[in-house]
């Protein structure tokens, strides 16, 4: 059986690649994930877990078009599945049922911080 | 400026697609190559491909990885399958493997240590870029007592040899540093000691010796120059740059002049046996000799001479070339030449009969061939485990043989445990190497480090895997050869006799060795106890020598006069060289009676009034210089060796001829030991001559040294300022003459401690198999009555009769060995039968305490625990 709960690392780049849409393949995922969290990723590290991702039911996958600047190589762009939204909903409820429970904390989400592994 | 475009690194990419996922292939590279593209426009193209690289190597990760160059062959799932099988065999048997790496772990750090210092000692003086050029010039005289070859040559020697043969490319006479001990240095009013030599203008063109100012062509060329060590220029400048012109006063046994620095070089590195600070020029050489007068002909032999051959000459061609080269000069002279590579003399010391023969190389034999005994010892010990554990392997080999196993997949599983055993002793006895490295060079007085360059690596790797297949190979085919139905059918294995007679012959072998070892140890060391402790014929305890420098070497008696008020100053006199080793000689002796043809070699020994009394050597006929009688300058002493050698009868009164004077012998002293014991008593002249002396000696009573030291060195101080008061003991510089021998010593002591251990880990295994393989029937044996020593006792038997054979076999063995090894001395202990009677009772205490530690747990047992089961 599959394991279905969702890392922490896993959750971002699921979000990541809704954010992205269109532009969601393992090289543009792992700049933005830069860009966002301000650490560095190696692109393997990325790879692989889109991969996980995919093989939970979360992410599918189809071949895109090539560019000039690939060496006319094709990406592989991802899309987020139903259950890979359902997913991230599950994930952001638990947090703010979390946050709820919290003592002297109104429910404010733009504080939140992924801790990342 | 290069206009070609920058792409990402090739062979980052080829070892990508080597390793990645097919289908993975193309979205990786083009994910990369963005990127790549991406950087270049903010970064440098050499920092792009680094990333490129990190992005390459993060992509090994299992998802990426093809499967099938990984995981689908057969050979790495069987590799797989024994790693995985080896690993719960050792988690099984916890104990023998225990045994086995810790033997091997050992018996490794000692080979490499080994390997490290014969390294060091094979690579002694080979670092001359010149090397295979480079000759030294050996004299050989014949004797009435055989040949002598000496490294002396006439002082001019290489100047006339460069001007009569073509093939040598330059040329150069040494003092070596030895002679002088330490020369005092003074500049700007500060006193320094260092050792130096002096040598002539071609020098630095034949050594290697690299230079940091000054040019090889010119810097001895100054007859007032010196050369000094970076480490002098430091001590006396405070800088190495900018020396050049600075002047030095330099002074030794009473002569001194001052010179001006022309250049200076690296520290003498530790791997030349020539130690020296600072180097003098062979024209003040000259005249140094001249004020002392000193004669330079070709009768007269000091300094040794180095030659460079150039390109084309043969060395052996120009050594027999150069034979009658002295006797073309002088007709009177018996003394032929060879020449001998220069740094051959290090190993290959020795010279019989005019042949360059071994010497220091003994020692790298010697120890080559303990590392390689105490290597077998502990393969040994893996071996006999690892067969001993057969019969509880043999289910194992039944089903797999059943299954289908090849001999070659079971050879496969057991060498793959041995390979991982030596592996892990190989990297534990590296690490273990590191730390003893510097520990184990200041013993044998070596700089010794881990080397880290390709060849230790590659040689460490030969013998890991070497190790590996040594340790696996006896028990791969044994227990391959077992038959499949007898195994699997759980029948008892049948050990065949020849099985048992390799594993008993094996014991056996083990013991031999550690029991010549232990000879060994204890009659090299009754052999220095006998050295130490040998009536010399002079008293070495409790004296002093020091330089004669300064003002004392014109006011030597106001000197001695004032050493002798000292309380605890038991005697002082003067000597022109300690008495320790040969140092100047002469065959220039005439007598009454005297064969024309007969050389015989007199020591000659320069000395002041009371040294004899000094030195506490006995007179055993006439009498000593004495300052009571008259003209004593031309009288004589001789020591029996000599009397014995001239055939004289009556001595004492006799009238002989030395260095063409006529000389009246007025005494005979007994014969004392002035060479090593490696020698018999050699003759000896000694002759009176103050100011010919340069070293003070001094006899202090026994009990107030200190004091004694102090009082005299504040008279030393008062009487010559400046100077400082460098003093050595006797019995201290006597030891030193036998370094090797102590170094011996030492380490044979420390190896056969090792092979005894390593010996004794494989007996303690060996009798922890047995015994656990017998309990059932020592149960059985306990409740009919046996008692605990009973079983200890047949428990012990087969063990104990391997040790006797092994017993057996080392004691002739260990006695031809033990007395070659003292043939090298004139004076040896002779071997008693209590040495080999001791040896065999610490091999069979050692292998019955060793037995009993295991099988006392064994006879204890309570019979109900162990037969329980049945």
């Amino acid at each position: 059986m599959k394991e279905t709960r969702l890392g922490e690392f896993e959750e971002v780049i699921l979000l990541l690649v809704g954010i992205l849409g269109e532009e969601a393949y393992s090289f543009k995922i792992s700049e933005e994930f830069k860009e966002q969290t301000k650490r560095n990723v190696s692109i393997g590290a990325v790879h692989s877990t889109l991969t996980r991702l995919e093989e939970k039911g979360f992410l599918k996958s189809a071949m895109g078009q090539s560019t000039a600047e690939r060496g006319g190589r094709r990406k592989r762009i991802y899309t987020i599945t139903a259950s890979g939204r359902q997913v991230l909903e599950q994930a952001k409820d638990f947090r703010t049922s979390l946050w709820q429970q919290f003592p002297g904390f109104a429910v404010d989400m733009v504080g939140l911080n992924f801790v990342l592994r | 400026v290069s206009t070609k475009p920058t792409s990402p690194p090739r062979l980052a990419q080829k070892f990508l697609l080597w390793f990645v996922r097919e289908e993975l292939a193309e979205e990786v590279l083009g994910d990369l190559e963005e990127q790549f593209y991406r950087k270049l426009t903010s970064k440098s193209p050499a920092r792009a491909k680094l990333i490129y690289w990190y992005q390459v190597l993060h992509y090994l990760r299992p998802f990426a990885i093809t499967k099938s160059s990984f995981s689908h062959s057969n050979h790495t799932t069987m590799f797989r399958h024994n790693l995985l099988l080896s690993y719960r065999n050792i988690l099984r048997h916890k104990s023998s493997f225990i045994i086995n790496l810790v033997g091997l772990t050992t018996a490794l750090t000692c080979a490499l240590l080994i390997f490290l210092w014969i390294r060091d000692e094979v690579a002694i003086n080979k670092f001359h870029t010149n090397d295979a050029r480079m000759l030294q010039i050996i004299e050989h005289s014949q004797l009435a007592s055989g040949i002598t070859s000496l490294n002396s040559t006439p002082d001019f020697l290489a100047e006339n040899m460069v001007a009569d043969f073509p093939e040598i490319e330059a040329a150069t006479g040494i003092t070596p540093s030895g002679w002088f001990g330490f020369f005092t240095l003074k500049s700007e009013d500060k006193f320094y000691k260092a050792t130096g030599q002096f040598a002539g203008s071609d020098f630095f063109k034949i050594f290697s010796y690299p230079l940091i100012s000054g040019s090889k062509e010119s810097i001895l060329s100054d007859k007032l120059g010196v050369a000094i060590s970076e480490d002098l220029a430091y001590k006396i400048f405070n800088t190495s740059e900018n020396v050049i012109g600075k002047s030095i006063r330099v002074e030794v046994q009473g002569l001194s002049d001052i010179v001006s620095v022309t250049g200076v070089f690296e520290n003498v590195p530790s791997q030349s046996t020539e130690k020296f600070d600072f180097i003098l020029s062979w024209e003040l050489w000259y005249e140094w000799s001249d004020r002392v007068g000193r004669n330079i002909n070709w009768g007269n032999h000091g300094p040794e001479t180095i030659v460079l051959l150039n390109e084309t000459a043969d060395p052996k061609q120009f050594s027999s070339k150069i034979h009658n080269y002295i006797k073309s000069k002088d007709e009177n002279s018996h003394i032929t030449m060879s020449a001998v590579p220069y740094s051959s003399l290090y190993l290959y010391n020795k010279f019989e009969n005019g042949i360059q023969e071994g010497g220091r190389l003994v020692n790298i034999w010697l120890f080559g061939i303990i590392a390689l005994f105490i290597m077998a010892v502990a393969c040994i010990n893996f071996m006999n485990l690892t067969t001993a554990r057969a019969a509880t392997r043999l289910k194992e080999v039944g089903v797999k043989k059943a299954l289908g196993a090849s001999k070659g997949n079971l050879v496969g599983q057991y060498l793959t445990e041995s390979m991982l055993i030596s592996l892990l002793a190989m990297l534990l006895s590296v690490a273990l190497v590191a730390i003893l490295a510097p520990i184990f060079g200041s013993i044998t007085d070596k700089k010794l480090g881990l080397p880290l360059d390709s060849t230790f690596w590659l040689i460490i790797l030969v013998v890991c895997i070497g190790t590996g297949l040594l340790a696996g190979s006896y028990p791969a085919v044994y227990l391959s050869r077992i038959k499949t139905l007898l195994a699997i059918k759980g029948g008892k294995l049948q050990a065949s006799w020849s099985e048992i007679w390799v594993r008993k012959g094996l014991v056996v072998f083990q013991f031999t060795i550690s029991m010549v070892l232990i000879v060994g140890v204890i009659v090299v060391y009754q052999q220095l106890d006998f050295i130490q402790s040998k009536g010399l014929g002079y008293e070495k305890e409790n004296v002093i020598y020091f330089d004669k420098e300064g003002k004392t070497v014109d006011n030597l008696d106001a000197f001695l006069t004032e050493i002798r008020k000292l309380p605890g100053v038991m005697a002082a006199s003067a000597t022109q060289n300690i008495i320790l080793g040969s140092n100047n000689s002469t065959v220039g002796l005439g007598w009454i009676g005297k064969n024309p043809e007969d050389l015989i070699r007199f020591e000659v020994l320069t000395v002041d009034y009371d040294l004899l009394p000094t030195l506490g050597i006995k007179l055993a006929n006439g009498r000593d210089y004495n300052r009571a009688f008259a003209e004593e300058k031309s009288k004589i002493i001789f020591n029996e060796a000599a009397i014995k050698a001239m055939g004289l009868e009556n001595p004492v009164g006799e009238q002989v001829d030395f260095w063409g004077e006529k000389r009246e012998v007025i005494g005979v002293v007994e014969n004392f030991h002035f060479e090593t014991l490696h020698q018999a008593v050699n003759p000896l002249v000694i002759q009176l001559n103050p100011s010919n002396t340069m070293k003070i000696v001094v006899k202090i009573a026994p009990n107030a040294t200190r004091s004694t030291l102090e009082a005299i060195e504040q008279t030393h101080d008062a009487f010559n300022p400046g100077y400082a008061l460098n003093v050595h003991f006797l019995d201290q510089d006597y030891q030193k003459q036998y370094q090797a021998e102590q170094l011996i010593s030492t380490l044979s002591a420390y190896f056969a401690g090792i092979a005894i251990l390593i010996s004794c880990l494989g007996l303690f295994g060996l009798a922890s198999f047995t015994t656990a393989r017998r309990t059932k029937e020592i149960g059985i044996r306990k409740i009919l009555g046996a008692g605990k020593w009973r079983i200890i006792y047949m428990l012990t038997m087969d063990f104990t009769v391997m040790v006797v054979v092994a017993i057996v076999i080392a004691i002739p063995l260990s006695y031809f060995i033990s007395t070659s090894w003292l043939q090298n001395f004139a004076y040896a202990i002779s071997l008693s039968w209590w040495v080999f009677l001791a040896a065999a009772a610490t091999g069979l205490l050692i292998a019955w305490t060793t037995m009993y530690l295991q099988t006392s747990k064994a006879a204890s047992i309570n019979p109900a625990d162990c037969l329980r089961a049945e």
